[in-house]
């Protein structure tokens, strides 16, 4: 059976064989290196529970055959890595984990140099064309910082060297109660550092259609009016009427004023309706008065009308 | 009632200028803000008040002139709008221009003194403002 075998794996062979023809060339180490493998295929023996697939065996007596060397040490020698791929996998099914984590645990941190600015020589004339440099120059160090902890904190294994303390969870009813003059204070430093000047003509009208200085495109001839009132709230007040007299100069003055009111396009129903309430006080504070003035006036009606009769 | 943003700009050299901050300005950051002079702060003062006055003074005016309410009605309406405060009245307004708080010779539509005026157009900062010829 000819296995035909891809370019990589033979290169890979031939790298295992020759560092174990290395550790062959040195004198004393022939024999030991012997004894290693058999160690080896012994421990491997002792170690695994269920034999090796015997096509893969056969695959394996195969490709030594294809290779230029020793036959039967280059069979021992596959069949020896197989199962060490097949221990491997059984453990994995099992449950065991790696233990990089362990390993990393115990190893240094090795500090990453990081590039601050640019390491241009200052000869050499730079054009930053979108000056986008100079946007990471402005945000100096943090940025970069931030970058580099963008896996987290919290992230991986727990090397469990600090106890861990309660979770406090009495922060966020202080903050209900009302936010200080400091929180305040602070949250417009933080707003005020955050703006950056625009950077051009595009970026100005952004800022000032967000302040409100300039409209929003295509024009909303509504922008600002929330009116889900229909048109006959605004014509129809004579609800608002109600509480008045039904004779006198009041009712026909305020009947004007509401007949004024319903052509009024400019004003909202609660301005319409606020207007006739100013009204209705202002005449409920003056109605003893009302009354005194209604009082004489019929006094001089009546006087009137007897003179009238006398002559 | 119309406000006039009245920013002070001393482009132009000549303009006084207040050293008083009073009101401050609600954008972010640290902006001061100086009228050209002290009358110009108090025709802001002005207009504010005839803004808040304005619907009171609109329904005690309704109040007074007309034919249909008893007359004595109208003559306390007369002592109460003469009891508001005296800035309230919108009469107190005078249109000063915006960068030199010049009183008069105020071109209304750009509310600029006509010495402004000319100063921008000539240096074409006025926009749509050419030089008249024909």
């Amino acid at each position: 059976m000819k296995v035909e075998l891809s370019s990589k794996k033979k290169f890979q062979l031939l790298k295992k064989l020759k560092s174990k023809k290395q550790t062959k060339d040195q004198p004393e180490s022939l024999e030991s290196a012997s004894s290693m493998f058999q160690k080896a295929t012994a421990d491997s023996k002792a170690k695994r529970s269920k034999p090796l697939n015997p096509e893969l065996v056969e695959a394996a007596s195969a490709v030594a055959s294809s290779l230029p060397f020793d036959r039967k040490r280059t069979v021992s020698d596959l069949l020896a890595q197989l199962r060490k791929h097949e221990e491997a996998t059984d453990a994995q099914k099992r449950g065991e984990t790696t233990n990089i984590s362990n390993v990393i645990a115990d190893m240094k941190i090795g500090k990453r140099r990081l590039n601050r600015g640019v390491s241009r020589p200052s000869s050499q004339i730079s054009f930053d064309d979108d000056d986008v440099q100079g946007d990471m120059l402005q945000r100096g160090i943090r940025s970069e910082f931030a970058g580099s902890k963008r896996r987290g904190l919290h992230l991986g294994r727990r090397l469990n060297i600090f106890p861990v303390s309660p979770i406090v969870t009495e922060g966020t009813p202080e903050a209900e109660s009302s936010p200080t003059l400091w929180d305040l204070e602070f949250a417009n430093q933080i707003a005020a550092v955050n703006q950056k000047p625009p950077r051009n003509g595009f970026e100005e009208m952004i800022q000032w259609t967000k302040e409100g200085k300039l409209w929003e495109f295509p024009i909303n001839n509504e922008a600002g009016i929330e009116d889900d009132v229909e048109f006959h709230e605004h014509i129809f007040l004579d609800k608002y009427l109600e509480d008045f007299t039904k004779q006198g100069p009041i009712r026909h003055f305020m009947e004007l004023v509401t007949c004024g009111l319903s052509k009024n396009p400019y004003l909202s129903v609660k301005q319409k309706a606020e207007h006739i309430e100013w009204f209705q006080n202002y005449f409920q504070e003056k109605e003893e008065l009302l009354k005194e003035i209604d009082d004489h006036k019929k006094e001089t009606d009546l006087s009137l009308e007897r003179k009238s009769l006398s002559e | 009632m119309r406000h006039a943003g009245k920013m002070a700009a001393s482009m132009l050299g000549w303009a006084l200028r207040a050293a008083r901050q009073i009101f401050p300005l609600p954008c972010r950051g640290q902006v001061r803000g100086y009228y050209v002079d002290w009358r110009m702060l108090r025709d802001v003062k002005r207009r504010k008040m005839a803004y808040e006055y304005a619907d009171e003074r609109l329904r005690i005016n309704a109040l007074r002139k007309n034919n249909i309410l008893p007359k004595e009605l109208q003559e306390i309406a007369d002592k109460e709008i003469a009891a508001l405060p005296r800035d309230s009245c919108p009469v107190r307004i005078r249109n000063r221009c915006v960068l030199t708080s010049r009183p008069r010779g105020v071109k209304r539509r750009w509310r600029l003194s006509r010495i402004v005026f000319r100063h921008l157009a000539d240096h074409s900062q006025m926009s749509g403002i050419q030089r008249a010829m024909w």
